[in-house]
């Protein structure tokens, strides 16, 4: 019962956030110079083949016109159909759905793994040790992806190690195969995942270390291991779950440039291609459910704050 | 000192403890002398940075990892605190010692329920009769609720009660309180400084405040240790010292305590401030602020002595007391 009394305003804010994503995305594709017609028949095309392109997708009506058939479309569950391909647009981001999701959970278990171990053991190390881990945040926060996964594709391609570059078969048809292929993205990924959980953890983890509580369990004695486990974890792990949600919802909303780069079909891609030939109704799809995933990983990171410290929605003031 | 020493529970002789900082090193402990004996409660008192927390935290080694003890010892219950192993003083703070903090809501993990932490500080698998019945003997009203509660459900006072009773709960030889009631209301400050010395007295162990509150001290302490530039510059009977102060600095800090002044008097604040000590001093560190300063002072470091029943560290320490005759009577009760 308190738990929806405590999700009910933040489910209400979320739909209003759709809301304004869905008026977004819809006018910022129609204010980028060239349309479908242009992608299609090029630069010298006749203004009657364009306006019969553009009636044919109903591009000739005034814009709120379109953009309200578009909503009632979306509410009754209809995407809209790809103006390439003529195929529903939802089919096919529910088909790239699970390339994007193994790429994410690769990336997320990486980040995890190293992040949070090297995060702890680096903050409770202390202010003098823990440089190392500090490196490695700086290193892997700065580089992007564009460099880290060139420089791997290089390796990878000139050496033929067991990994591969691109070609990129499913899981249900090989599943080495897949993986080979999936490793590289999903590595390039995790760097910065690596640095970010690190980071936050091991800040997190030395605040908490100069709490008073920490001082008094250590004045009663308890065990250094046992006082990391029972209140030093969870009381840092309010921020570590901020930025782990946050990054899950970046690698669920399609890591676009990894995608391009390794030729991986997952939505960013997808997506990616479907800006590029201003095939509307991918785009709108994409960014629309790249905002409900994140509001939905969102609502979940607020259940586990109030799982985590009994203080959040209990309307204390401390 | 004048309690033998065969009797002591603490002995701190000669310690200088000092913190690292990007300018040098900062003594909060300057040679510092004092002997706690068994079972007594003894105040110490001082301005922030007279050195009573590092004196306090020092008996845990609870200091933070800039500070060292440079030279000098202290012995809590026959260990050598400064030199303990790791397991060695966590077995001397888990059985022996109890800390009690200003704060008490800080010194409770928010996000545990109060029967774990008291559980925790008991140890093993106690029963919740076992929870409860430790919380009610710290007097807490409803010790089933809180037991099952978390630390901003209580009250200031309530949790401070929470936290002196996980300082009891494995009958401790000393218990360190620090400004254990600063925190809270004016109302039950005194309530809770009854609790402590009920619990003291039940459990026999020594009781040391570190606090401000002269008027509160008078009331509860034994024994009241003045610690000024690092060291103890007056110890003896509470009565003693606060009726009838031997160092300066005793009797300026009884004329700038509220609570004592008669009707139209003005309290004396203490002009000046506290000092920053970079080496060891060879003055007395109050001779700056003092109103009865000669020029000895500024050139040679006092030691302690014997004077009218208790030590204090002046060189005109008999002065003083002789014109606090005329002064009106401090600390009274």
């Amino acid at each position: 019962m308190r738990l929806i009394a405590y999700l009910l305003p933040r489910i209400a804010a979320a739909l209003i956030t759709i809301l304004g994503v869905s008026v977004l995305v819809f006018l910022a594709l129609r204010l980028i110079p060239g349309g479908y017609a242009d992608i299609l028949l090029g630069p010298f095309v006749t203004p009657e083949a364009r306006a019969t392109i553009a009636e044919r997708y109903g591009l000739d009506q005034p814009v709120v016109l379109q953009y309200f058939h578009w909503l009632v479309s979306l509410l009754q569950g209809d995407f809209g159909v790809s103006m390439v391909t003529r195929k529903p647009v939802l089919d096919e981001f529910l088909r790239r759905a699970p390339v994007t999701i193994e790429l994410a959970m690769i990336a997320l278990v990486v980040a995890l793994s190293f992040g949070l171990p090297l995060g702890i053991a680096s903050g409770t190390a202390g202010r003098s040790r823990g440089g190392v881990a500090r490196f490695i945040g700086a290193i892997g926060a700065s580089v992007p992806d564009v460099v880290l996964g060139s420089v791997l594709i290089f390796v990878f391609s000139v050496w033929s190690l067991w990994l591969r570059v691109g070609g990129y078969v499913p899981f249900s048809e090989d599943p080495v195969g897949n993986l080979r292929v999936m490793l590289l993205p999903g590595l390039t990924l995790s760097v910065f995942g690596v640095a970010l959980v690190l980071r936050t953890t091991r800040d997190a983890v030395m605040r908490v270390m100069t709490e008073g509580y920490i001082t008094a369990a250590v004045a009663r004695g308890e065990r250094p291991r046992d006082i990391i486990r029972l209140h030093v974890l969870r009381n840092a792990s309010i921020p570590v779950v901020t930025v782990v949600t946050t990054y899950f919802g970046f690698l669920l909303s399609g890591a676009v440039v990894v995608e391009v780069l390794f030729s991986i079909p997952g939505i960013g891609l997808y997506t990616f291609s479907g800006l590029l030939n201003r095939d509307y109704a991918i785009v709108q799809a994409g960014v629309l459910l790249a905002a409900v995933v994140f509001i939905t990983i969102n609502m979940l990171a607020d259940v586990l704050y109030a799982a985590i410290d009994p203080r959040v929605g209990a309307g204390a003031k401390r | 000192m004048s309690k033998g020493s065969a009797s002591a529970l603490v002995e701190i002789d000669d310690l200088v403890i000092a913190y690292d900082t990007p300018a040098g090193p900062i003594r909060g402990l300057d040679g510092a002398r004092l002997a706690i004996g068994q079972g007594e409660t003894l105040a110490i008192v001082g301005e922030s940075g007279s050195g009573k927390t590092t004196l306090g935290m020092a008996a845990g080694r609870l200091l933070p990892p800039e500070a060292r003890a440079e030279s000098g010892r202290i012995t809590v219950d026959g260990v050598d605190v400064v030199g303990a192993g790791n397991e060695e003083l966590r077995a001397l703070r888990r059985d022996r010692l109890g800390f009690i903090f200003q704060n008490p809501m800080s010194a409770l993990d928010p996000t545990m329920r109060i029967g774990r932490q008291v559980a925790r500080a008991i140890g093993g698998n106690p029963a919740v009769e076992t929870i409860a019945a430790l919380l009610r003997r710290a007097e807490l009203d409803d010790p089933d609720r809180v037991v099952g509660a978390f630390p901003h459900e209580l009250s200031g006072g309530m949790a401070q009660r929470v936290v002196i009773a996980m300082a009891i709960a494995r009958k401790p030889k000393l218990i360190v309180a620090d400004e254990p009631t600063a925190s809270l209301d004016a109302s039950i400050r005194e309530k809770v400084m009854v609790t402590l010395g009920k619990l003291r007295g039940e459990t026999g162990a020594s009781l040391v405040i570190l606090s401000h509150d002269l008027r509160l001290i008078a009331r509860h302490a034994d024994r009241v240790a003045v610690m000024y530039g690092g060291r103890v510059v007056e110890v003896g009977e509470t009565a003693t010292v606060l009726e009838q102060p031997a160092h300066p600095y005793t009797r300026a800090l009884i004329a700038a305590a509220a609570g004592n002044e008669k009707p139209g008097q003005r309290l004396e604040p203490i002009l000046g401030t506290p000092p920053v000590l970079t080496a060891r001093c060879e003055a007395c560190a109050y001779e700056p602020r003092c109103n009865f300063a000669e020029p000895v002072c500024a050139t040679t470091r006092p030691e302690e002595r014997d004077v009218a029943g208790r030590g204090a560290v002046c060189h005109f320490a008999e002065s003083v007391l002789t014109r606090a005759g005329s002064q009106r009577e401090a600390g009274a009760r």
